[in-house]
This record gives structure tokens, sequence and C-alpha cells, in this order.
């Protein structure tokens, strides 16, 4: 078999094809050119990126009956919308609009992927604080042109890209190099859905363990009567058993009854990356402050406005006495 | 609890959601680097980086609840506090060459190598 019917025997072909579509209509889109052939370029990009989530999904095999995959798509396709248009906008403050569209589109998918906390922690630190740094920076640095009669236009570096041609066949390399892994995908998660089935319980039941105030609620909600978590002489009174965790209460009348908890109920998406963050990973989280608080001496070292000091006064800053009253003007010309 | 639009059955992973999660984050990835290229503002130079580490975050997040392992949120509340200092440091930087070149093309500093 030669090398060209080997290509195009390859399972991951029509990917390749899709992201070359798609990598020519983002060069379409890219060159500044006439609007209409900018808009084809959009109509043909899109086309070849929502032929690229057509081979995902082929490639993820038969439907698992989940209603929610359109929803992926669209968001997939907002967020993928908005990243164009960020490097494509001629105006750099719409450019930055645009990226919110991108981290908010994130953030649905994040969403359906089970991580609440970080869809919002994404929405509010993204779009809300490192996005307005960027507008700030852009308003304060950058005063679009105008022209004779007012409408407001683009710098130049703004509209004419540099090496579309290049960039796109670099970026086409790296989607299809990509592809692989996408390909890899569904065999990963067939071969670790027996981890997440066992983690989805386990990991929720050993969280439970370590939150003995969502323990006591979630008892209180079977067991009105009860007081208080039983402690015995190893601690709380609480046990795994299977899918559910056996919590033993206090209850009235000095009884101790034994209730059932499901920990996919107690502990929420929050609690668990909570744990994760301080009890797994505390010396990352010590370093990710480091990081914050230099990031801050660096900003404040730079924000200083630099003015340029003379003789006399780095003379005056080291502490030493003045040149000016006591040498001639004459015998400073050397110096 | 709360699972706004997520699926009924927590434990088995979507896994057709999470092949486009990827393919986004590969997507993502790719617009940002030829952005970076492209692009010639260098604020929207930084801002192309910011979509790379987004795309890193998705990818991240999709393979986290493959295996229902949080390790992943995790990582990804690392990569904000990496793009919030990140942020801090670039744009002071970016308003620094500003006042000495009054524009903010990146080819205005490209003499800027050894003689």
């Amino acid at each position: 078999m030669n090398p060209t019917d080997q290509l195009a025997s390859a399972p991951l072909m029509p990917f390749y094809v899709a992201a070359a579509i798609a990598a020519a209509g983002l060069l379409l889109v890219l060159r500044p050119g006439r609007a209409a052939m900018r808009r084809a370029g959009a109509v043909i990009g899109l086309a070849g990126f929502g032929m690229l989530m057509a081979q995902g999904l082929k490639l993820a095999g038969p439907s698992d009956g989940s209603v929610s995959t359109p929803f992926y798509m669209a968001f997939a396709a907002i967020g993928v919308i908005g990243a164009v248009r960020v490097i494509t906008h001629p105006r750099p403050v719409f450019a930055a609009i645009y990226f919110v569209l991108t981290v908010l589109a994130a953030g649905g998918i994040f969403l359906m992927l089970q991580a609440e906390f970080l869809a919002f922690a994404l929405i509010i630190v993204y779009a809300g604080a490192i996005l307005i740094t960027y507008m700030f920076v852009l308003m304060l640095a950058h005063q679009s042109p105008e022209d004779e009669i007012g409408r407001i236009g683009a710098e130049d570096y703004d509209r004419i890209p540099r090496e579309p041609l290049v960039a796109t066949l670099l970026g086409f390399f790296l989607m299809a190099s990509l592809g692989s892994v996408i390909e890899r995908a569904p065999e990963l998660a067939m071969e670790n859905a027996a981890i997440a089935q066992s983690r989805a319980t386990a990991d929720r039941a050993a969280a439970l363990q370590k939150l003995p105030n969502t323990m006591l609620q979630q008892a209180k909600a079977k067991e009105p009567t009860a007081t208080g978590l039983a402690r015995d002489a190893g601690g709380l009174a609480s046990a795994t058993d299977g899918a559910m965790v056996q919590v033993r209460v206090n209850a009235e009348g000095d009884a101790v009854r034994t209730v059932q908890v499901n920990p996919a109920d107690a502990v929420d998406n929050v609690q668990m990356v909570g744990l994760d963050l301080v009890a797994k990973y505390p010396a990352s989280l010590e370093l990710a402050g480091v990081i914050l608080l230099m990031a801050m001496f660096g900003a404040v070292v730079l924000a200083r406005r630099q003015i340029e000091l003379g003789d006399d006064e780095r003379r005056k800053a080291a502490g030493m006495g003045s040149m000016v009253l006591d040498v001639p003007e004459t015998e400073r010309g050397g110096a | 609890m709360m699972h706004l639009l997520a699926d009924a059955a927590p434990a088995m992973a979507p896994t057709q959601g999470v092949t486009i999660a990827l393919v986004l984050s590969a997507a993502l990835f790719t617009v940002g680097l030829i952005g970076f290229l492209v692009r010639r503002n260098m604020i929207l130079m930084f801002l192309c980086t910011e979509l790379m580490l987004q795309a890193a975050g998705i990818a991240f997040i999709a393979f986290g609840r493959m295996r229902m392992d949080t390790s992943g949120q995790v990582f990804v509340i690392f990569i904000l506090t990496v793009a919030a200092a990140e942020a801090a440091l670039a744009l002071g930087l970016v308003v620094l060459l500003y006042r000495r070149r009054e524009t903010l093309s990146a080819e205005a500093w490209q003499e800027l190598h050894e003689q």
C-alpha cells in the first residue's frame, strides 16, 4: 500500500478535510478584502467547524440517548464564532467584547460538564475582572482615529493582519494533529467509565465523612428528631455501605438511630472542588498565592512612571552633596 | 443537587458531549494561535494567549468529567490565577511600551535586537 492510499483510508481523513475547509474559511475572513468575500469566508468556516463537530460525534460512536448534545454543539459554535471575531475584528474594544462571548460559551460548556462552581467562577473572574482590565488598558492607550467626516475607523495595524496564510496553515496542521487526540477520546471515555462510576459515589462518600455539618443536615432531613451526630471511640459514627453512607445520630431520649444518606445528594460540586483544593493540593494553592503576590509587585513596579534623573538628583539620592553650589560651571563640563 | 443542564445520570460521561468539548478546545486553541500570529496589536496578542488558556481549561474540565475527577477543576482554578497574574503584568508592560512609542503596533518594536 503506498503512502497516498494509506492516508486516504485513514479514519481521520474526513476530520482533516473538515479542518482544511474551516481553515480556508478562516483565511478568507482574516484577509482584508471585500465584505462579500469575508461573509462567504464566515459561512465556509462555520460549515467547516460544523463538519469538525459532526466528525467528532461520528468518532464518539452511537448516541447515548442524552438530550444535551445539541446544547454542547450550540455552545461550541458560539464559542468559536466569538473567538474568530476576537482575531478578526478591526476594533480592539469589540474584539475584547467578543472574547466575553467566548467566555460565556465556555461557561455553558463547564455547566454541562458538571463543573458548576468553575462555570460561574470563570464568568466572574474572566469576563468580570480580567476582560475589564483589558478594556481599561485599551481605552487608556488607544484612541480610534476618525476620518474627515468624523466616522470612527481603525488603525492600520488592526485592519491588516500579519501573514494570514502562514498562520492559517500552521493552525490547520495543529488542528489536524489534535484530531488524533479527539479520535482517542471516546476510547478513553470507555476505558475510564468504570473508574468514573466508582468515583462518582466513592469520592463523594469519602468527602462526606469530612463534612460533619452537611452530614447532620442530611440526617436531620431524614430523621427530624436527630440532635447531633453520634460519636464512638473512632470518631464520627458513619460508614460507607455501597452507594449510601450510614450515619448514626443521637435522637431524642438518648436513642441512637442509623440514617442512610446519599452522598450524591449531600455533596455538591463546590464542596468537592474545595476539598480537593485544600486537602489534595495545598502546596499548589500556596504557590498560586505567591504568584499573585509577585504579579502585584511586578505591576506596581511597572506602573510607576519612570523619571529621568539628572546627575545632581542622582547624587542627592545617594546621600552626597549637590555639585551645583560648590563647583564652578567651567569645571563641571567634563564630568 | 443542582444539575442545571447536565445529564440525568451523573456517573457516565456523556461521550458525545465530552468529544464536542474537546473539539471546541482544539478549535479555540488553534484560533488563539492563529490570532497571536496575525494580530499586530500588542494588547490583542495577549488576548489571544488568553484564548489559548481558555482552551486548555475546557480540555481539563472535559477530561476531568471523563474520570469524574475534580482535580481537573482544581487545575482550572490555577489557570485562572496564572491568567490574572499574566494579564496584570502583560498589560503593565504594554502600557510602558505604549508610552515610549505612542502606538500599540508590535512592529514598532521590530528593531528590538542586538546591534
